[in-house]
């Protein structure tokens, strides 16, 4: 192995893939099964190159039926398997609504501890490529509004491996949120930032550590996947007008890292929060609330920068209108500092 | 003998058959120019239609020459790089 490929740039897909597989050669019980994940490789090429390598027995075609893979899943990880099974976008939860909700959430509660459910649920989430309202949603509130669900959401290729080295060898179900725009495939690029230098061994990110993506005086800007890149890439426009903003990448929802963004909202005196997902009873709400809990006195201006509650339109310019720019992110630091 | 000759094209190896389309695009290189690449190395990944591949080192020696880099697109049969096996370095061909 060259030395310079210990410390190769991948894209996210490739990240995410390099962890399962590490994983699944590492433990039998970890198995990969959804709809177009073996021979096709997952849609968004979140499977690249395991059905070649672990076979039909561990990398597993299923039809469209979430109900009965994702309950297929919550069995196989009750009787000591580690199934990550892949709802393609997740916005076809809800079919599978049951599943999720009351069995893969609430079984090791329900049972009074005696079993657990170490499995990872894998969805794609997020717009920006005209999709229309069935498959460019995000829903991060929807999943880490139910007590027992651990949610994570990587934005560049290090956390996307880190996480899912995680996520595989936790002993909860989690549930593992890649935004499409950020894998790197090649029909639909990815911003330069997801591409970043991935360790070949093996490494954990811990789940409710936040990551202080660029440090600031002035405000505090608290986001997740996607909109990691376009608020740096704000913080960046408004650093010539003499603006310091701080940038959090949450990483995951649950747990939260309320201790990170209240540390940086007491430095800076004001919050933006950025979310793709539905303005409200969403992340930006839960956000704002945590520091009104437990730092009120420092928060100085708030704003919130999300998608109106309204279905993701099709239409490319309507579409660009909801979701939220690097011009949006601005404009909203401005208002905030 | 041009000064060519001893160098090995990096292609895209088999095409695979369900795609109907002759192009592909560049996602992403794994390994820079002047790196040492083993045989059967993974050097870059393309992407052909809907479908990712790897694209692998036809021998083991330093890829010299990266001729279609990230994002870039490619015709069936293109030549994405070159590599000058191992043992070629420096010789005056």
């Amino acid at each position: 192995m060259s030395e310079a490929e210990s410390t190769r740039e991948l894209t996210m897909s490739r990240a995410m893939v390099s962890a399962i597989a590490h994983e699944m050669r590492e433990n039998d019980e970890v198995f990969y099964m959804g709809e177009d994940v073996a021979d096709y490789g997952g849609i968004f090429d979140s499977t690249q190159g395991l059905r070649e390598e672990f076979g039909y027995d561990r990398v597993m075609d299923v039809p469209i039926s979430e109900t009965a893979y994702l309950g297929a899943a919550v069995g196989a990880a009750q009787v000591g398997m580690r199934p990550i099974a892949e709802l393609m976008f997740v916005d076809f939860f809800g079919v599978a609504m049951d599943q999720i909700y009351n069995q893969m959430a609430k079984n090791t509660y329900m049972s009074g501890g005696t079993v657990s459910v170490p499995m990872v649920l894998t969805a794609a989430v997020g717009g920006t490529y005209n999709d229309a309202a069935q498959h460019s949603q995000t829903l991060y509130g929807t999943f880490a509004h139910i007590p027992g669900l651990k949610v994570v959401v990587p934005s560049t290729a290090y956390e996307a491996k880190g996480l899912m080295h995680n996520a595989i060898r936790d002993d909860d179900p989690v549930l593992y949120m890649f935004h499409k725009r950020l894998m790197g495939i090649g029909w639909m690029p990815a911003p330069e930032g997801p591409k970043t230098p991935v360790p070949e061994t093996d490494y954990t990110i811990p789940f409710g550590k936040a990551d202080v993506k660029r440090e600031g005086d002035d405000v505090t800007v608290v986001t997740l996947g996607l909109h990691v890149h376009r608020a740096l890439e704000a913080a960046e426009t408004l650093d010539s007008d003499g603006v310091s903003a701080e940038v959090i990448d949450l990483r995951s929802l649950v747990p939260l890292d309320t201790d990170t963004i209240v540390e940086s909202v007491e430095k800076t005196g004001n919050l933006v929060v950025v979310d793709e997902d539905y303005r409200s009873f969403g992340v930006t709400g839960e956000v704002v609330a945590s520091v009104a809990d437990e730092a009120l006195g420092a928060l100085e201006r708030v704003e919130r920068v999300a998608v109106p509650d309204v279905p993701i339109p099709y239409s490319r310019p309507l579409e660009n209108e909801i979701i939220p720019s690097t011009e949006d992110i601005v404009s909203a630091i401005e208002r905030a500092q | 003998m041009s000064e060519h000759d001893d160098r090995v094209a990096v292609t895209v190896g088999e095409w695979p058959d369900d795609v109907e389309s002759d192009e592909g695009v560049v996602v992403n290189w794994f390994v820079g120019e002047g790196v040492a690449v083993e045989d059967s190395e993974s050097l870059c990944e393309v992407q052909i239609e809907k479908v990712s591949l790897d694209v692998y080192a036809p021998v083991a020696g330093t890829l010299t020459e990266i001729l279609r880099g990230e994002d870039a697109e490619f015709e069936r049969g293109e030549t994405l790089g070159w590599i000058t096996p191992d043992g070629m370095e420096g010789e005056d061909a």
